[in-house]
């Protein structure tokens, strides 16, 4: 199975955002990092695949079934788009939160498959002791683990994260994306998040795109596309890329003299 | 292996939640029946409970003069009680939730404001916004007038940049246009007419009918399985709009569809017993702390309480001296005002920490 994304266009009103984007031969049950600084278009990409911007040219294809034919509910269980933003005041516990994530494509009735689901969910992301804890009181990292949870308990064939370790610590970063990873391998969707740490996207990603003003500028094995020029040319830096001794790929980023 | 311990004890104590809503819910609704027996019961002439009970259950057991007095003046009252409280804060509890805003209710939002200019302009000017109306001339007037207020707030919220702090002022500034639309009536109307329209603002149950319960009663069967098929996206909505809109759901048009019933349900309540403030604060402010806010159970409680609060209000205005009723409105204000300010206080806490 692949996603296919091929020649998109899309944007707000005249304004053109994303400009012929194709990233073809997506592989499930692998993780594509979207790079690139701000306003480069990652957030545009990720809600014009969710259904959420119109795209006013392009496909985006499962196989070769048209994915923007389908209506916005099956669209959104088969698509999972992880916005940005995150936190609320609701008087919901973690564990409701997650279970109405999955009620919202699955019928009114709360069913027993859908409460061992919804467990499953948060014991797979060691949310276990979070579960009747209130949303509204969780911290930055706790709140940004119970929305990827309510993400994946849709079980969805594609995973969209949009900055997901923004504002958390290192221990944080890692262990999301290191949730996620399992869930790739224990269910082989394709998963496709922004980052804006280039060695966290080096140590977790299998593909990387370059994405700047709304253009694709690079796409390939992460090696290759850190070590490109353009790197350092897109954040306005001076880059090179080492391995550390420990054999992880490191970025080294200096303002330019 | 532990994995499956842990999940096991999550459903348990998912489930053990899910009874105590029950629980709740049963509570609240014993303790409504029991408001509205004693309700019945209560008034001028000093019946034994037992006389009343009889009477309701054999309307004519103890003689016609009995059969008027508990089924044509006081089960009247009583039920319209329940239904307008039930209208209230189910209005107000999915007011709260489209509006993302806690102290959202057809008060605050200057609705009932609307409602009692409406009626003004039948009691003083005989102008009707419907022709040939006849005797519910005041109430239909009342019911466009806030029908239209709920449209102009609709409308406001799908303008730019009105966030939820926005449509409170928004509210604001719909009161005092129409307080002050209101006092000019005042200032043309004759002393007869004025007692009448202060009597409107001060909210009385004495309006009562049964056509009144029958529509009321209509509208509420066809309002509530309306929002119960919305309780799911209605709950995703108070994750946020962005996080609502990224499961799929339909941000804009839910809003719509739900201020749509929310407008009918308001005007309704409004236009049947005038001005009766905080009803739809206090419903859903009680039920939310006692079931949190999923919906298939804060939307039935906020309904209950909102009952119960303005039933024990027509018991209280009937009991505080005899043989006088106290306006209701100026009950629930003085019972409501300190759940505004702690709600005020509460939010503004939150976003201080």
């Amino acid at each position: 199975m692949t996603l296919n994304i091929k020649n998109l266009h899309a944007g707000y009103g005249a304004k053109e955002i994303l400009c012929n984007v194709s990233i073809p031969e997506i592989k499930f049950g692998s993780f594509v990092g979207l790079i690139g600084p701000n306003a480069s278009g990652k957030s545009t990409f990720f809600k014009t695949l969710a259904g959420l911007v119109q795209p006013s040219h392009g496909l985006i294809t499962i196989n070769s079934e048209d994915l923007t034919k389908l209506r916005r509910k099956d669209r959104a269980r088969r698509i999972a788009y992880m916005p940005q933003a995150f936190g609320c005041n609701a008087l919901l516990t973690v564990f409701e939160s997650v279970l109405l994530a999955l009620k919202q494509t699955t019928g009114w009735r709360v069913q027993s498959d859908n409460l061992d689901r919804v467990a499953d969910t948060l014991a797979s992301l060691g949310l276990t002791h979070l579960a009747n804890r209130g949303i509204a009181d969780l911290s930055g990292g706790q709140a940004q683990m119970v929305a990827v949870a309510q993400t994946i308990v849709r079980a969805p064939e594609v995973i969209l994260l949009d900055e997901p370790t923004s504002a958390l610590d290192l221990h944080h970063q890692l262990s999301i994306l290191t949730s996620v990873r399992n869930e790739l391998n224990r269910k082989k969707p394709v998963v496709m998040a922004a980052l804006h740490d280039l060695n966290l996207a080096a140590k977790f990603c299998d593909r990387l795109v370059l994405l700047r003003d709304g253009l694709i500028l690079a796409d390939g094995q992460p090696d290759e596309i850190l070590a490109l020029s353009d790197i350092g040319e897109t954040y306005r830096v001076e880059t090179a890329l080492e391995r550390t001794t420990r054999g992880a790929l490191y970025v080294d980023a200096r303002l330019p003299a | 292996m532990t994995i499956d311990v842990n999940a096991a004890d999550m459903r348990r104590s998912y489930g053990a939640q899910i009874t105590r809503r029950y629980a709740m819910i049963a509570i609240v609704f014993a303790l409504l029946a029991f408001s509205f027996f004693l309700d019945v019961a209560t008034g001028p002439g000093p019946y034994p409970l037992s006389t009343v009970f009889d009477v309701l259950t054999e309307p004519l057991s103890h003689g016609v003069r009995l059969k008027v007095i508990v089924w044509d003046y006081r089960l009247p009252v009583a039920i319209t009680a329940v239904l307008v409280g039930a209208l209230l804060a189910v209005a107000g509890a999915q007011m709260q939730t489209i509006l993302n805003n806690p102290l959202a209710e057809p008060f605050t939002l200057g609705v009932s404001a609307a409602a009692s200019f409406g009626a003004s302009l039948a009691i003083v000017l005989g102008f009707s916004v419907i022709p040939a109306v006849g005797p519910l001339l005041v109430t239909i007037n009342a019911f466009v007038f806030a029908l239209a207020t709920c449209g102009f707030i609709l409308f406001a919220t799908r303008l730019k940049g009105v966030g939820s702090e926005t449509m409170i002022l928004f509210g604001i500034a719909i009161f005092f246009t129409f307080s002050a639309l209101l006092a000019l009536m005042q200032y043309m109307a004759s002393e007869d007419q004025i007692a009448r329209i202060v009597f409107w603002m001060m909210g009385s149950l004495g309006r009562a009918s049964w056509e009144k319960i029958a529509l009321g009663a209509l509208l509420l069967a066809v309002a509530v399985p309306f929002s119960l098929v919305r309780t799911w996206p209605m709950t995703a909505l108070r994750m946020g709009e962005a996080t609502a809109q990224s499961m799929g759901i339909d941000v804009a048009r839910l809003r719509v569809e739900m201020l749509i019933c929310i407008s009918f349900l308001a005007a309704t309540a409004v236009s049947f017993v005038g001005t009766v403030g905080f009803v739809g604060l206090v419903g859903p402010h009680i039920a939310r702390l006692l079931v949190g806010e999923d919906q298939r159970y804060f939307i039935p409680l906020s309904a209950l309480v909102g009952a119960l609060v303005l039933s024990l209000t027509s018991l209280i205005s009937k009991s505080i001296t005899p043989g006088i009723i106290y306006p209701i409105g100026i009950i629930t204000s003085l019972i409501g005002v300190p759940v505004f300010i702690s709600i005020i206080l509460s939010t503004r806490r939150e976003r201080l920490s």
